[in-house]
């Protein structure tokens, strides 16, 4: 009962982050599992395809009709909101990891960019989305990508081993962004650069909307400020950040919720910036 | 997982070196087998190809 009473702040944020990771790995493997490698893509209405098939959703994303060809179907389950690829701009030979991995699709993509010199590592917390992605290697007949279950605060990676790391709306499904930041900076080489695609906010979210565990995981109640994502990528350490956000992914973005028009509090950017060669 | 990527992975716990220990592969590719962190002792499993990387608390299922 003393306990109960005695239950301090951050104890109440550590129930609430496993409340969070609890709701995300649980919506994306409904999601790994429902989906057939097929145009369905996924049960859910809220961020992802409605109906439509993940391709004419990834194009509106920024991914040409090469990129979504040259990947075999089942790794696009449209769940992204962006290229990370193309904000990263990959050289051959380089060790790419992408944070949040899902079906592999970003991830094959990066292969092919890299080429057999480079590797991609992708790491996902959820069994179900790993399993997917394994599955579809074989599918891809790649052997430079590599699929590992782990937690993006806590990245089974070494330090300074990493070229690029990449992800496409994960890190604001995280209950502890900051720490995803100083592990990715962690695992950069110096010189080494950070490429995300995520949402961002750009005015109060609801406090309902927010609190929702379904709308946390569906890539709407856990996005940061520009502000706020500046901020912890600099406390980080990392230089030359950028954070552009992208005006034109108000038309995917109206189709994740029938209730209220998200526009108005989220949008898709850009979020780059570079771990700093010691002693520039 | 290719035994050639050994080289960049590390506890996630204290980022520690991993020991690799094989019960099933094809090549260089494990598929059934741990890793053990070499600091912490925790047991780290490979299944189906799969290293399971999870800290310890978030290994519930």
């Amino acid at each position: 009962m003393s306990e109960e009473s005695t239950t301090s702040a951050s104890e109440r944020r550590t129930l609430d982050a496993a409340e969070q990771r609890r709701a995300v790995r649980n919506r994306y493997a409904r999601i790994a599992t429902s989906t057939n490698g097929e145009t369905d893509c996924c049960t859910d209405s809220e961020s992802c395809c409605d109906g439509e098939s993940p391709d004419s959703g990834s194009q509106k994303l920024g991914y040409d009709d090469t990129d979504l060809h040259s990947v075999a179907e089942g790794a696009d389950l449209g769940l992204g909101c962006g290229n990370p690829n193309a904000i990263a701009s990959l050289d051959e030979g380089e060790t790419v990891l992408n944070l949040g991995s899902g079906a592999g699709f970003d991830c094959f993509l990066a292969a092919k960019e890299v080429g057999d010199s480079g590797r991609v590592i992708g790491v996902d917390m959820t069994p179900e989305m790993v399993e997917k992605a394994r599955e579809n290697i074989v599918k891809n007949d790649a052997t430079n990508v590599e699929f590992r279950l782990g937690e993006i605060e806590h990245l089974p990676v070494s330090d300074e081993t990493v070229d690029v790391i990449i992800s496409n709306c994960v890190i604001n499904l995280s209950p502890n962004k900051p720490q995803v930041f100083g592990e990715a900076f962690r695992a950069l080489r110096p010189g080494g650069r950070l490429a995300v695609s995520d949402v961002v906010m750009t005015a109060p979210i609801p406090k309902n909307v927010q609190r929702d565990p379904e709308s946390m995981a569906a890539c709407i109640g856990g996005a940061s400020t520009i502000d706020d994502l500046r901020a912890m990528l600099s406390e980080a350490g990392f230089v030359d950040v950028e954070i552009k956000p992208k005006e034109e992914s108000g038309e995917f973005i109206r189709e994740w919720d029938d209730s209220i028009d998200l526009n108005d509090y989220i949008v898709s950017a850009a979020i780059s910036g570079e771990k700093p060669v010691e002693g520039r | 997982m290719k035994e050639s990527l050994m080289d960049i992975l590390c506890d996630p716990l204290d980022k520690s070196d991993l020991e690799l220990e094989v019960d099933e592969r094809d090549d260089d590719e494990i598929l059934e087998g741990r890793l053990i962190g070499t600091e912490t002792g925790e047991v780290y499993p490979i299944e189906d190809g799969i290293p399971n990387l999870l800290p310890p608390d978030m290994r519930d299922d």
